[in-house]
């Protein structure tokens, strides 16, 4: 698990053009959307699309969403359980 | 070059920008979502509106957003379908002027034009003067782009009094 919480964390980084930022700087439990990382709606998308991209996962269902994205380490323990890649 | 006196930087291409975008601001982590076209904009009205405000802001270039446009079209293309959201919403040129006037707090106008020279931005320009009804003024200029390290803005502040 600790494994794939850093490749998601770069993963964010080079999808949402983080440059200052290296995985350490992103706290695994931390909320990504409002205080934390700050995301916004279109990085939203972008983590969606990092999703089916990287580890074949489609999210159909929008109101998951908003556990999945709850925090780094919520997305890493849906990937783990859904990959499909 | 800032009023005539030119800038000492030590990278060329977007590193420049980036580089100036940290020496002369800093404080807006939307800069680094921002494509190339919007990063120059940005960049070149951040050294120009130092202690300056402008009430519209009023831009040109030839070939549109056209460097973002082609790095979308490479995520929609057969076999490699992944749309990249934050690569769509610079698909449009004019979004630098919008960028430019929510950093800036400019609520007046922001337009951008695809035109095939500078020469042809300055009636534009004498128009949107001739609208506004108290002195006032307009960031107007050329921003262009055409790759990461293939770009080029020239701004001014103009008055109407």
């Amino acid at each position: 698990m600790e494994q794939l919480i850093e490749q998601l964390k770069n993963q964010i980084i080079e999808a949402l053009n983080f440059e200052d930022m290296t995985p350490a700087d992103i706290d695994t439990d931390a909320p990504l959307f409002g205080e934390g990382l700050g995301l916004d709606s279109i990085d939203a998308l972008e983590l969606i699309m990092l999703m089916d991209r990287e580890y074949g996962i489609k999210l159909a269902d929008p109101k998951i969403g908003k556990t999945i994205f709850r925090s780094v380490r919520t997305m890493a323990e849906y990937i783990q359980t859904n990959r499909t890649k | 070059m800032l009023n005539g006196q030119p800038i000492a930087v030590q990278e060329t291409g977007e590193k420049m920008l980036v580089e100036l975008y940290r020496r002369y601001a800093g404080d807006y982590p939307k800069f680094f979502k921002m494509d190339t076209l919007c990063r120059l904009g940005f960049v070149a009205a951040e050294l120009l509106l130092k202690g300056e405000s402008v009430d519209a802001v009023v831009m040109a270039n030839r070939s549109a957003s056209i460097k973002n446009d082609t790095d979308y079209m490479a995520t929609i293309t057969d076999g490699n379908y992944y749309p990249s959201p934050a690569l769509f919403v610079y698909t449009l040129p004019n979004i630098v002027t919008g960028e430019i006037a929510i950093r800036h707090h400019i609520q007046g106008e922001t337009s951008f034009y695809i035109l095939d020279s500078y020469e042809e931005l300055e009636p534009i320009v004498k128009s949107q003067m001739a609208d506004c009804t108290s002195p006032a003024a307009i960031l107007a200029g050329w921003c262009e782009c055409n790759g990461k390290n293939e770009f080029y803005a020239k701004l001014q502040i103009i008055w109407n009094n």
